[in-house]
């Protein structure tokens, strides 16, 4: 109970932060944040998949450039309002989440990483070699971040401080759609999925459906943190679409934990944070990140959240004993 | 006349060169308590596993309520009515023995797709887990954790969970596997009262004579893969066949 009002508390102290940060303080202050939000969109969707149900997708950087070409496209050629950009870029990471979860969830382990793995490097090479359409190596240029258009009022969200809101309206949204997702019928069927998989089907659920159900769910979050990003930074690149780029989801919910909420939301700040810190000392910014990395991975057992929450609940039961 | 629960017509299974299951003709009734015994190696899992739909048949049918299920996937013969429990345990081990039983119930009621409605608000659903862990005699351990569990409660549980997916037909493979004497006089008591009130026609597979014969109305007697005798326990006592086969030993005439 006490646990809980404090998780509760934790919550409004991050809320009241970030609207802080938003209020006060500079642009390279909040372009960093913005950046800390999108990764941590990315991957709490991500650990959707991950944490819930076992499966380890090194594909999804291809959901997260469906988010951001379907917004680029929509804005270049169609309309440049943003809640239409993001409901296309929606729609086209669902879509391809949808095709390509079909082929993968029939497969598990190494079989089903293998196959978003290949799967991804297909739409990163669509995307690379169709220059007509997605701009190639260069990527769209030129997105506008238009004033969100709400009918009776229009809101600007050219400068930085104004997009801020806007991403931070989008980050808190998905923290509470996953909060609820977690809690919900569907959530608890996914618990039994990473409890045993093996008994679920003869609890008289489809394990393939759920399975895709996943999948996508955390596609379409993917390609909501395209979007954000592609606002953000006013261009797509295509690296997006990398495999390369497939494989921050998985280190930011393994450095934050896995098996926990707040997880993927603390390792996305110290997967920014640390990255930009290094990269201020040394060109070999990979290999130092990398070294801190596999310290984090190996010494923070079950993540920093996971390896935390766990020491708290000894220390409480140590105290209790005296 | 009304259609047999589940009919299974010559069916054929073998790996490799060891034959499990040959030309196996059965028909189960509702409302019969059965019992499915053999020696070691007769084919007895393999039996289930092609009627649960783990594996498939190399030839040979298999009718529910006269409706093909021979190669309908797992979950799809669990929502017709067609389940079973498993002799290793297999339940959903950091899950609260509540939640356990609360995930087939969700399938059966429909209630599994809610994506953004807390689980708890299915009131339903709550009531019926609660009947379910009721009717095992686990109404005291619905906060615990299944792995907490003790062995036999979770030999229980994973007979809830069976349950709980609301079966017409349950095959129990060998409930008291590992159970003393004090848990298994229990869960047979369980078995013979839940078989009375009439909803679920029981099979069950074991290796315990006494049990079989003070259980059930009927027996089917597997021997590499062969059905070699099936009738009342008496029959099955007196057949000379299964005697010479099977009980020779066990039962000194």
């Amino acid at each position: 109970m006490v646990h809980r009002y404090l998780t509760y508390g934790l919550y409004g102290a991050m809320a009241a932060v970030l609207i802080g940060i938003g209020l006060f303080s500079g642009r390279f202050m909040l372009y960093m944040t913005m950046k800390v939000m999108i990764l941590a969109i990315f991957a709490m969707g991500y650990n959707l998949l991950l944490g819930r149900t076992g499966l380890l997708s090194f594909g999804h950087a291809a959901f997260y450039a469906a988010g951001a070409y379907g917004l680029g496209l929509v804005s270049l050629h169609l309309s440049s309002h943003p809640l239409l950009g993001i409901f296309a870029g929606l729609a086209a990471a669902f879509v391809m989440a949808l095709v390509i979860g079909f082929f993968c969830v029939r497969h598990t382990e190494i079989y089903f990483a293998m196959l978003t793995l290949a799967f991804g490097m297909m739409v990163f090479s669509l995307i690379w070699n169709l220059r007509s359409i997605t701009g190639g190596d260069d990527g769209l240029v030129g997105i506008m971040r238009a004033p969100l258009d709400l009918g009776f009022f229009s809101i600007p969200l050219r400068k930085a401080n104004h997009y801020y809101f806007f991403v931070l309206f989008f980050f808190l949204l998905s923290i509470f759609l996953i909060h609820r997702i977690r809690q919900s019928s569907f959530g608890l069927i996914l618990a039994g999925i990473h409890e045993n998989d093996r008994r679920i089907e003869f609890a008289g659920i489809s394990l393939r459906n759920y399975r895709l159900a996943a999948f996508v769910i955390s596609g379409v979050f993917a390609g909501l943190a395209g979007t954000l990003g592609t606002l953000l930074e006013s261009n797509t690149a295509p690296f997006s679409a990398h495999w390369s780029y497939s494989a921050q989801p998985v280190l930011v919910s393994l450095i934050g934990g896995i098996h926990t909420f707040a997880g993927p939301m603390v390792g996305g700040l110290i997967f920014i944070v640390l990255r930009e810190i290094i990269e201020r000392f040394t060109h070999n910014w990979m290999l130092w990140f990398g070294i801190i990395l596999l310290v984090i991975i190996m010494g923070f057992r079950g993540g920093v959240v996971g390896a935390l929450s766990g020491f708290a609940k000894q220390k409480k039961t140590a105290s209790t004993e005296i | 006349m009304s259609l047999p629960l589940l009919e299974i017509q010559r069916l054929n299974k073998s790996f490799g060169r060891v034959v499990a299951a040959h030309d196996i003709d059965l028909i189960f009734e509702p409302g019969v308590l059965t019992s499915i015994i053999g020696p070691n190696g007769a084919g007895k899992s393999t039996l289930i596993n092609l009627l649960s739909g783990s594996i498939h048949p190399d030839s040979g049918s298999i009718f529910f309520e006269g409706q093909d299920i021979t190669r309908l996937p797992i979950h799809r013969r669990v929502k017709m009515g067609l389940c079973r429990s498993f002799q290793v345990v297999n339940v959903f081990p950091e899950l609260t023995v509540f939640d356990n039983a609360r995930i087939p119930l969700l399938a059966l009621r429909k209630r599994a797709h809610g994506l953004f409605r807390p689980v708890g608000g299915e009131k339903d659903v709550h009531r019926e887990v609660l009947e379910v862990l009721e009717r095992v005699g686990l109404p005291a351990e619905a906060g615990t954790t299944a792995s907490a569990l003790s062995h036999g409660d979770k030999r229980l549980l994973e007979v809830g969970i069976a349950l709980a997916a609301g079966p017409k037909l349950l095959f129990l493979d060998e409930p008291t596997a590992g159970m003393n004497p004090v848990e298994r006089s229990k869960i047979l008591e369980n078995i013979r009262s839940l078989s009375r009130e009439g909803k679920t026609t029981f099979v069950i597979v074991e290796h315990d004579m006494d049990i079989v014969f003070s259980l059930s109305e009927r027996v089917i007697v597997l021997h590499h893969g062969v059905v070699i005798g099936d009738g009342t326990t008496e029959e099955i006592r007196n057949s000379p066949r299964v005697r010479e086969v099977y009980l020779g030993e066990e039962v000194p005439s």
